[in-house]
């Protein structure tokens, strides 16, 4: 069994009108059943109201499924008992930094969750030393995190969540806040936790260029999974991800506008290279 | 019919060991119906320079004409400049508090003493401008999708009749669709009343799609001030100052290095196309 996985996953919630009468029941997440693999790097993409957050709140038992199971390495998370150690294997970084940053120091703001856990003295530093250098923010460990960028403050942020050794990373639109800098240095951070420090990574985003490093990509509209496959096969149907509210990356969209107008290209490139590598063979091919 | 910045200086602290020079000696004109994007990293100014043009923050030096008339003559009207110029903040939606949708567009040219038939006309007015759907009008803000409500927003400014409209970051946070339709819908009102456009953002895929002005600030100077292209052949310096060009520029510099004669100005997807479809109909003629 992987790291996290779902089994027919159902949230529903009652939307009430302004006397606190029922008007009607949403269901958010509908009958989604998924299974992640230990270090598997996941995005989930989908547009605003389709579902992404939500599921993704279910996987650090934020919340708890109407119907059908969550595990997290094996624990359910309806089990009321294993809520801490859910929270400490499955972390979670929010969108917008500031409203996750407590500390006045970014070393102690990084240590607070090791300290809350009983972690010992001694080993919260090693800790708060390790999570800030894997992101790259060693350097500012006495600075006011207030002084820092938004791409900064959300490296502390995911400097917090990795002090706490999660197995499991989930960011829900961690750079929609970010200026251009800001948010590549945070992609970077993401992708070097999963590849050095083989974290499970599971990140939702907006940005369709931020994913196509991902192994596995989710697309959600209405509750459910419509589409799966690896960011090739799922760029490759521009008009269906157009449809569902979504776009491709750039490069692949300059690819797909050439094959509208009769150039023999592959679908669902994804990069300058892969672009300038394909037009190359296709004029050879000539 | 203009907004006029001549020598406009603005220091945080001054006196204190913290004082900043957020502007520095800017100096600008925006002639009437432009559509402007300022970019810039987080801190570059931005928002400084946008509060600076209706006068929630007074210039420590330098002078500011709206139309002709000077906005810290001592005579001048501030409240009238505000009605005048919109601005439409950051996460927009945080601001509703109406009980219904109407009632929140209402209240801005209610504020400013107009009688109930205007005020009413004026909402009606905004909000069709906006595109939202008539059945939405009575329901409580609440309860629309992220791109409605900020789209609720802005018509609670462009209610105020505004002949510059401001919006400081409109799309964060929306799906690609979402984007596309908000723009889009600026862009039209832009071309139907004349209205200047300034908008503040960090995607410059976006900028590039539909300003016709580019303002880059750093470190509280004004960078550059030109046509997209041109100010995006300055792809480097961008990136030094925390910037970046679209990726459809780096993708046309990429397949000019590998011998393609592309036209590397180019900063939409469609232009692109073009380019790369002429160049390589000229190595095919070869």
């Amino acid at each position: 069994m992987g790291i996290v996985r779902t089994q027919d996953l159902t949230f529903e919630y009652i939307r009430r009108d302004e006397e606190g009468n029922v008007e009607g029941i949403t269901t958010a997440v509908d009958k989604v059943s998924l299974d992640i693999a230990q270090g598997e790097f996941i995005a989930i993409l989908g547009h605003n109201g389709s579902g992404k957050s939500t599921l993704a709140k279910h996987i650090n038992a934020i919340l708890n499924p109407t119907e059908g199971t969550v595990w997290v390495d094996g624990m359910d998370t309806s089990d009321e008992e294993r809520v801490w150690d859910i929270r400490r294997t499955a972390g979670m970084v929010f969108q917008n930094p500031d409203n996750q940053i407590i500390g006045q120091v970014v070393e102690e703001d990084v240590g607070f969750g090791p300290e809350n856990m009983g972690v010992p003295t001694k080993e919260i530093w090693e800790r708060v030393e390790e999570s800030l250098k894997a992101v790259g923010m060693y350097e500012y460990r006495k600075h006011s995190p207030n002084k820092l960028s938004g791409g900064q403050k959300q490296r502390v942020s995911i400097a917090g969540v990795l002090a706490m050794h999660p197995k499991c990373i989930v960011l829900d639109e961690p750079t929609a806040m970010l200026d251009p800098k800001g948010r590549k240095e945070v992609i970077r951070a993401i992708r070097a936790l999963n590849q050095v420090e083989e974290i499970t990574v599971i990140l939702i985003t907006h940005y369709m260029e931020e994913i196509i490093h991902a192994d596995k990509v989710f697309v959600m509209d209405s509750g459910r999974i419509v589409m799966d496959g690896t960011p090739r096969e799922i760029f490759s149907q521009v008009e269906k991800l157009k449809s569902l509210r979504l776009d491709v990356p750039q490069a692949t969209l300059l690819g797909y506008e050439l094959q509208r107008r009769g150039v023999r290209l592959p679908s669902g490139l994804l990069t300058a290279e892969e672009l300038a590598d394909a037009l190359g063979q296709s004029l050879g091919a000539e | 019919m203009s907004m006029i910045l001549d020598h406009v200086n603005y220091i945080y602290g001054q006196g204190t060991p913290l004082e900043t020079k957020a502007l520095d000696d800017i100096c600008l004109q925006i002639p009437h119906g432009q559509f402007v994007g300022i970019i810039g990293h987080t801190g570059s100014g931005k928002s400084t320079l946008m509060q600076h043009m209706n006068g929630l923050l007074k210039a420590s030096s330098g002078h500011i004409y709206f139309n002709g008339e000077d906005i810290y003559d001592k005579d001048y009207n501030m409240k009238k400049l505000r009605s005048k110029v919109g601005l439409v903040f950051q996460y927009p939606e945080h601001q509703l508090f109406e009980i219904d949708v109407f009632s929140d567009v209402c209240f801005g040219p209610k504020n400013l003493g107009l009688d109930k038939k205007e005020t009413e006309l004026r909402a009606f007015d905004a909000l069709r401008k906006v595109g939202l759907p008539m059945e939405l009008y009575y329901q409580s803000p609440f309860d629309l999708s992220g791109g409605q409500k900020r789209r609720v927003a802005i018509a609670g400014v462009l209610a105020m009749n505004p002949e510059v409209l401001i919006l400081d970051e409109p799309t964060a946070g929306l799906d690609p669709k979402g984007r596309d339709e908000i723009l889009c819908q600026i862009k039209q009102l832009q071309t139907d009343t004349g209205m200047t456009v300034l908008l503040v953002s960090h995607s410059m895929e976006d900028v590039a799609e539909y300003v016709d002005r580019i303002i880059v600030m750093n470190k509280g100077r004004v960078l550059y001030d030109d046509e997209p292209k041109t100010v995006f052949a300055h792809y480097k310096e961008l990136e030094a100052v925390g910037l970046a060009a679209p990726q459809v520029t780096y993708i046309l510099h990429e397949l000019r290095a590998r011998g393609l004669a592309v036209d590397v100005n180019a900063t939409t997807i469609e232009e692109a196309a073009d380019t790369v479809y002429a160049a390589l109909g000229k190595v095919r003629r070869k």
